[in-house]
């Protein structure tokens, strides 16, 4: 363990080490029956999750359900030791449900800072600014807007998060677009900015929850992720522009006339209109700079910030942003995605459970076939493996089984494997519209739009972009990692 | 509200119509009155001296009481004569004018049946005019309960306001609308009604507030020598622009025959200018 994030999860790791030998020994005594059994339960978990929509109930009470079950079973199995937990912190014992060191917190105390600190920056009105400031800056020209926002659409997947990046440039779009009197674009320019949203998600080390836990697990710093990551998130956006242009046609303006009427028309545009303070505006512009240079730093090894962790760093700058809301914080507080927090929480504790069972040891022997084809056929095979399987189902169990399977395999950070779950994870999500959380956006703003778009059509349009970055991607894993 | 709610409604509200400066063009003027020549040449004078900020090279004609005798034939002289603004007063052929309420058969339907801008001035035998009025066009007052967007009631008014004058773009939410549109959200348990109150009031006010700017900006940018002052605010219409008249001696006001639902005369133009009987009005 070298970087400041796995530095971050001590506590609960030192809770696991405590428990550990208990925890084996549960776990050595396993049967197979209870392992296919637990499996099984595996399987509908992640059923439950594809079809989350046909049950109409949210991630966190499928998983939260089968984490309480789970964990009954368990207790009736004898597979989790319930009686045994005590945390030693110096002199003090600490007595400790054996659920609770099973959650990643540090991964959770990210989530819950970062998302905070973006809500709070997005209501300084900074990434409306920016995004206004670049429609100006387009002057109205279509291909010009496409390159902007699909830009804009990377770097704010980057460095929020995906699903937000969606929503902030996907809903400027539909009014940017319309104002300009092109909605025939929309669906071209929606569509192609949801493909972006899963490209961006893998700039950074926080950009996408995958990154998070599989960065964690292999011990790559937030430095040699972006270093590494960089230079294909470029390629691959450039890439995925110049097909949409080609395939949507999306070309520029001809004329002068034309040129100057969309000059006159993204004029209008107000991009100071949603600045409440210009001091909040300005805190916010240092604050978000200074989040990624601190998150940055969190890195580097044998420093405060490193025993600290990106978490604390997170629900630091979360809680700076907040002091200049203190009288209604409340207000951020519910703009918290509980749900998925919720969600992380139960499915570290299914994780766990299943780890106990030994089903990611039985998954990790199904691995080996695609570990011995040796480090240029096996990486491909487990990235489009990844790949299908984030396509259908959520991307985070994936990428937690396999981090704690990979985990369990010694490793090195610099293992292409790492990186073929990474780029399958998040690029799975661009082959179907239910592949991850940002393209299910683009299509509620697609379906807003009153522009029809079925799933298979989705499937249809997105797929000879999806293969192209998942092609590159392998290229790029052959080539550079 | 979702997050794609909130960020929707941060871009079109960012997305404000911008104020483009066009020039109103006046060459012919018709005088529409029912007195003879001989009778109507004080008013002709008079209103030539009053219009004079359309300047020198106008082409003015005067259409007495014996040019026509129904409403069809006004219509066929006005059409024939194809003037770019009808000047008159209410009550033509009529001594309803004794009566202040209503605007006249004649006024009515030209208001209504074409395109052209019409100036209602006092009726000269009513003596109701305000003393200020009539006079000049030093202070004129655009009106409208939907000023956004509305950059040809803002040039009509700019073209009638005379060098150096004072061009007032005024927008007054109506307060009772606006109540009763409270009263419902009060009844409704899932929506704060505080907020409500709070936000759409501001709303309201913001969208004529930053026209008004945009058009602060690009008359200025145009070099028009007009001074601009904006008054945005809730009230009662009718009883909030007669106020605004006296207190700012207002001698032309300027207004929008078609509402927003494109209804002739109704909305505010109808009860303004059957009230406003004291200035002169330009119904666009």
């Amino acid at each position: 363990m070298t970087n400041g994030a796995e530095t971050a999860h001590s506590a609960s790791e030192s809770a696991i080490a405590v428990l550990s030998s208990s925890v084996q020994s549960a776990g050595h005594e396993v049967s197979i029956g209870v392992t296919l059994l637990f499996a099984g339960l595996l399987v509908s978990m992640i059923l439950c999750l594809a079809f989350e929509e046909k049950l109409n109930a949210k991630k966190s009470v499928i998983v939260g359900a089968f984490a309480v079950a789970l964990l009954l079973l368990s207790a009736s199995l004898g597979l989790l030791p319930f009686s045994e937990m005590d945390l030693h912190v110096g002199d003090t014992d600490i007595h400790l449900p054996v659920y609770i060191p099973a959650i990643d917190w540090g991964v959770i105390f990210i989530i819950l800072g970062s998302s905070l600190f973006v809500d709070v920056t997005a209501k300084s009105g900074l990434f409306t600014w920016i995004a206004l400031r670049l429609t100006k800056a387009s002057k109205g020209d279509p291909l010009i807007l496409l390159i902007a926002y699909g830009s804009m659409t990377v770097v704010f997947s980057a460095v929020l998060n995906n699903v937000t990046a969606m929503i902030i440039v996907g809903s400027l779009t539909g009014v940017s677009l319309r104002r300009l009197g092109i909605t025939d674009k929309l669906l071209g320019f929606l569509l192609i900015e949801a493909l972006l949203t899963n490209v961006g998600g893998l700039l950074t080390l926080i950009s996408s929850v995958p990154n998070i836990i599989i960065g964690n697990a292999a011990g790559i710093s937030f430095a040699t992720f972006f270093v590494k990551a960089a230079p294909y998130v470029t390629v691959a956006t450039a890439v995925t522009i110049w097909m949409g242009a080609k395939i949507f046609g999306i070309r520029r303006l001809a004329g002068a006339e034309e040129q100057l009427e969309a000059v006159r028309l993204v004029a209008g545009f107000d991009e100071n209109d949603g600045i409440d303070s210009p001091l909040r505006f300005w805190v916010s512009g240092v604050s978000l700079v200074g989040f990624i240079a601190v998150i940055a730093s969190a890195s580097i090894p044998d420093t405060i910030l490193n025993d600290l962790g990106m978490g604390y760093v997170a629900i630091s700058f979360a809680v700076f942003a907040l002091l200049q809301h203190k009288a209604t914080v409340d207000r951020f507080y519910r703009e918290i995605d509980w749900d998925l927090l919720a969600f992380f929480a139960a499915l570290f504790i299914v994780i766990n459970v299943m780890e106990h069972a030994r089903v990611l040891h039985e998954l990790g022997r199904l691995l080996a076939p695609i570990l011995e084809m040796g480090d240029s056929t096996g990486p491909a095979v487990l990235l489009f493996a990844s790949a299908v399987a984030s396509s259908v189902t959520d991307n985070i169990p994936l990428a937690a089984m396999l981090a704690k399977i990979l985990g369990g395999l010694d490793l090195s950070a610099d293992s292409p494997y790492w990186w073929a779950v990474i780029f399958g994870a998040n690029l799975g999500g661009n082959i179907t519209p239910i592949g991850s959380a940002s393209t299910l956006v683009a299509v509620t703003i697609i379906h807003k739009s009153e522009i029809k778009l079925s799933f298979v059509d989705f499937v249809k349009r997105a797929v000879p972009f999806a293969m192209v970055q998942l092609a590159i991607a392998v290229g790029y894993l052959w080539i550079a990692l | 509200m979702t997050k794609l709610d909130v960020f929707e409604s941060v871009f079109r509200s960012a997305d404000k119509p911008v104020y483009t400066y066009g020039r109103v063009e006046i060459a012919r003027v018709l005088i529409v009155t029912d007195l003879s020549d001989a009778e109507g040449a004080p008013l002709v004078g008079k209103v030539r001296s009053f219009l004079s900020a359309l300047g020198e090279n106008l082409q003015w004609q005067h259409l007495g009481g014996a040019d026509f005798g129904s409403v069809g034939s006004l219509l066929e002289q006005v059409e024939r004569a194809a003037p770019h603004l009808i000047v008159t007063y209410r009550h033509l052929h009529s001594d309803a004018w004794q009566w202040p309420h209503g605007l006249g058969e004649y006024l009515d339907v030209l208001t209504q049946a074409t395109d052209i801008p019409v100036l209602i001035l006092p009726h000269p035998d009513a003596e109701r005019a305000l003393p200020h009025t009539v006079a000049n066009t030093d202070c004129v007052m655009a009106i409208t309960d939907h000023l956004t967007a509305d950059a040809r009631l803002v040039d009509y008014a700019l073209r009638f306001t005379a060098p150096s004058g004072t061009c007032w773009l005024t927008h007054i939410e109506s307060q009772q609308q606006f109540d009763r549109f409270l009263a419902a959200v009060e009844k409704i348990p899932e929506i704060e009604t505080d907020d409500v109150r709070q936000l759409v009031e501001a709303q309201l006010l913001k969208e004529p507030r930053d026209y008004i700017e945009s058009c602060r900006k690009g008359i200025e940018a145009q070099g028009v020598p007009v001074k601009i002052e904006a008054i945005v605010a809730m009230g009662d219409r009718v009883e909030e622009y007669c106020r605004l008249v006296e207190d700012q001696r207002v001698d032309l006001l300027v207004l929008n025959t078609l509402d927003g639902d494109q209804l002739a005369m109704h909305g505010q133009a109808y009860p303004l200018a059957a009230r406003l009987r004291g200035i002169p009005l330009l119904m666009l």
